[in-house]
């Protein structure tokens, strides 16, 4: 992600960083095109807002604060050097903090993300790189990755990669029957007749990878021979 | 000093407030001293499941907003000295609770008990956080269906965000031969899901439902099989090794015959 607008997930969670030197309406109009582009990656999320020396009033930091809202992003607080950006963050009721903290390098290595647990019923995984999970990912969890997703575990929730719109992201594990695959953009679903969780586990054992093949997701069992760059037939 | 254990689900109408009954009846006849707490407030029922509901006088928000003493509101069971129960208010929701005050109940009651167990509200919200607050440890009630284990699941992931201890589970009214038709889960498919310790296995027990409705715990009936059941999860919370009794129940003359020979215990 080059440009005046980038992710990172850091130990505290998600942080977007608004380029200070960008021209203002172009950095808006960015984010705009960002955060359509990861609608799905982004609803429910919670950020902290880096934008550096820039100097916001109320009336700006308030313009970007609604942008964020209208797609479901929220803001927990803003990080700025600039006195008056901090000043018009409180009144908007968010945290302010003077400058970032020192974990450039922790960020750097989150860019992939690495999880040995299970994720639980009503528990969202939200990465904005490759997210490695060793575990399973049960009903009614969700996992949310910018990058690729692999699962050294059983999957059975939602699982959605490319989330910040990449379509050539992939979705491996070692047993793969969501109630919901998605990739970037696209959406595909549990076959119905699949209710119970003991006919699904006989119909599709294995290892699986799901890429995005002619517009829609498929999703094949794992062959060790084929190799993992081409696109299937 | 007690341990403070918690009894929930998630999901409503799985056998938290059974349970809760049998396993706090199991400990006192086990010999130790017991208080249930019915933290459901404003919907109570561990009273009448325990057979109490006509002693009541003052309740947990008595308590907790200083109208009388916990001695006073504890109300003492009809057949153990040692088995205490304290009710929930009818009359008040789960508003009139919050989380500093049940840790500061349940600390007032570890002096005088070796268990409290905790009855909790079914759902997420505000009843069932009070109800977990002051627990040490936190057993999970479910049943083998998927909509039960799913709540089970989002319970467990909230118990470890609480930093509590990794619940225990009970799979409560597993019925045996659905389970052999392949038409129930096992409880191995249950543990598939949940990954948590296991503590005990409840049959499906038909008679658990008149002994409720008469205000009579299972675990006082020596023929109930659900009730030596709650009698060995009583056992393993005291700390014993109990193994897991088989399920299979008898069909017929000749399986019962076979079943005076067989190990009465055996691995599930």
């Amino acid at each position: 992600m080059t440009g005046p607008i980038s992710i990172k997930g850091g130990r505290d969670g998600l942080r977007l960083q608004l380029d200070e030197a960008a021209a203002w309406g172009d950095l808006l109009s960015a984010l705009q095109v960002q955060l359509e582009r990861g609608s799905q990656f982004f609803n429910g999320a919670r950020v902290v807002v880096d934008i550096g020396e820039r100097a916001l009033d109320d009336r700006a930091l308030t313009t970007v604060l609604d942008l964020m809202r209208s797609h479901g992003l929220q803001a927990d607080a803003l990080v700025s050097s600039s006195r008056d950006s901090r000043s018009a963050a409180r009144s908007a009721g968010l945290a302010a903090r003077p400058m970032r903290a020192q974990h450039t390098e922790s960020e750097d290595r989150a860019e992939a993300g690495f999880l040995q647990r299970t994720v639980r019923s009503g528990q969202v995984v939200r990465h904005q790189g490759h997210l490695t999970i060793v575990g399973d990912v049960n009903n009614g969890a969700e996992v949310i990755a910018g990058g690729n997703i692999v699962v050294w575990g059983r999957v059975r929730g939602l699982v959605h990669a490319g989330a910040l719109g990449d379509r050539n992201a992939l979705i491996c594990a070692l047993d793969l029957q969501p109630d919901q695959i998605r990739i970037a953009d696209l959406i595909s679903r549990r076959p119905d007749r699949q209710t119970k969780e003991s006919d699904a586990a006989k119909n599709l054992p294995g290892p699986a990878i799901a890429r995005i093949v002619d517009e829609q997701i498929s999703i094949d069992v794992w062959e060790p021979a084929r190799r993992s760059g081409g696109s299937a037939p | 000093m007690a341990r403070v254990i918690t009894i929930t689900s998630g999901k409503g109408g799985v056998g938290k407030t059974t349970s809760t009954a049998n396993l706090g009846t199991a400990l006192a006849i086990l010999g130790a001293k017991v208080a249930v707490i019915d933290a459901d407030i404003g919907l109570r029922n561990l009273d009448v499941v325990m057979g109490l509901e006509n002693r009541i006088v003052y309740d947990l928000v008595d308590v907790i907003e200083g109208r009388c003493r916990l001695r006073q509101a504890l109300i003492k069971d009809k057949k153990y000295a040692d088995l205490f129960l304290l009710p929930a208010a009818q009359t008040r929701d789960k508003d009139a609770v919050n989380t500093d005050d049940m840790i500061a109940l349940t600390n007032q009651m570890r002096e005088d008990f070796d268990y409290v167990l905790v009855d909790s509200p079914a759902g997420i919200e505000a009843g069932f956080r009070n109800a977990v607050a002051g627990a040490d440890e936190v057993i999970i009630v479910t049943t083998p269906e998927v909509s039960a284990v799913r709540d089970a699941d989002r319970i467990v992931g909230l118990v470890e965000a609480f930093e509590k201890r990794s619940p225990r589970l009970v799979v409560n009214r597993i019925k045996p031969r659905m389970v052999n038709r392949g038409e129930m889960m096992s409880v191995e498919d249950v543990l598939q899901i949940l990954a948590i310790d296991l503590i005990g296995v409840v049959p499906d027990d038909e008679q658990i439902v008149t002994a409720t409705n008469r205000g009579e715990v299972a675990v006082l009936d020596k023929a109930s099989r659900a009730g030596r059941a709650f009698q060995d999860i009583a056992r393993r919370i005291a700390g014993e090794e109990v193994p897991f009794a088989s399920l299979d129940e008898p069909h017929g003359m000749l399986d019962r015959f076979i079943g005076i020979f067989r190990t009465p215990r055996s691995r599930v």
